[in-house]
């Protein structure tokens, strides 16, 4: 793995975007991440909370890109048995 | 400050009262899950423990102390990255992630104006291209793949994250002006 495709899958790691599994329904991880060795998940976990804090403070009501995608989802589910 | 004086809304189904005990237990939550991050994806943990907040909101008594449903999540959230941590027959789970998540149930922060126009005032400095990447993500609400956005703005994946990255970048040395030190606010 090249530095730069690394640095790919660090800042792929850090968006919102997560499906959810078909079979348990759970949230489910990023393919990135898998890839990553430990420092450079560490680098994205720490990304991350940067990303959220830039987002929280460019939302009119404070929202990062995980609270709209679980808003998402809770709208259209209400409430999962 | 005490989160639960959005509870009895939540427990009663409305979402926007969620969505303001979002806006501010979402901080915490992820900060908790920092001992697990070379080990389960957090971004995970923390959507799947937010959604299980929302459903168990109802069942949550409060206790005569502040944040019964914050400190609630965050107990799930810990719970679902050790379960994780498991089934992936990863490393196995240390002393020093027992129980540390709660000190962060009562240091819940206020959101900091200054702090919220100065990140405005830099993101409509940030270049063109980066500043593109940046809004796309944003606008996209987590319900897209980045290939999905990128597409859309007419760049390449590459190119997208790339320019992702130099946004974050960029917005940070604009706040480090200002001096303001994004890794410490986060």
């Amino acid at each position: 793995m090249t530095p730069d495709e690394r640095e790919e899958l660090i800042e792929a790691v850090t968006t919102a975007h997560r499906t959810i599994d078909p079979f348990t329904r759970m949230v489910r991880g990023h393919e990135a991440f898998h890839d990553l060795d430990d420092d450079g998940r560490r680098v994205a976990y720490e990304r991350t909370l940067a990303t959220r804090a830039i987002e929280r403070a460019l939302d009119p009501k404070g929202w990062t890109t995980t609270a709209r995608a679980v808003m998402s989802r809770l709208r259209p589910a209400a409430r999962r048995p | 400050m005490d989160l639960d004086l959005h509870l009895a809304s939540i427990a009663a189904g409305d979402p926007d009262a969620f969505g303001a005990w979002m806006a501010e237990a979402e901080r915490p939550l992820r900060a908790s899950l920092r001992s697990f991050a070379t080990r389960v994806d957090v971004e995970a943990v923390v959507q799947e423990a937010l959604l299980r907040a929302w459903n168990i909101a109802p069942r949550v008594e409060r206790d005569g102390a502040p944040n019964a449903l914050l400190r609630v999540t965050l107990r799930i959230a810990r719970n679902l990255a050790i379960d994780e941590v498991r089934r992936a027959r990863s490393v196995a789970v240390g002393d020093d992630d027992h129980d540390a998540s709660l000190r962060f149930a009562t240091t819940v922060a206020m959101p900091d104006p200054l702090l919220r126009e100065a990140i405005h005032t830099c993101s409509e400095r940030l270049p063109a291209r980066p500043r593109q990447a940046l809004l796309a993500r944003i606008a996209s609400e987590g319900a897209e793949h980045d290939g999905t956005i990128a597409a859309r703005i007419g760049m390449r994946l590459n190119t997208f994250l790339q320019n992702f990255t130099r946004a974050r970048k960029l917005l940070a040395d604009c706040l480090r002006g200002r001096g303001i030190d994004l890794g410490e606010v986060v």
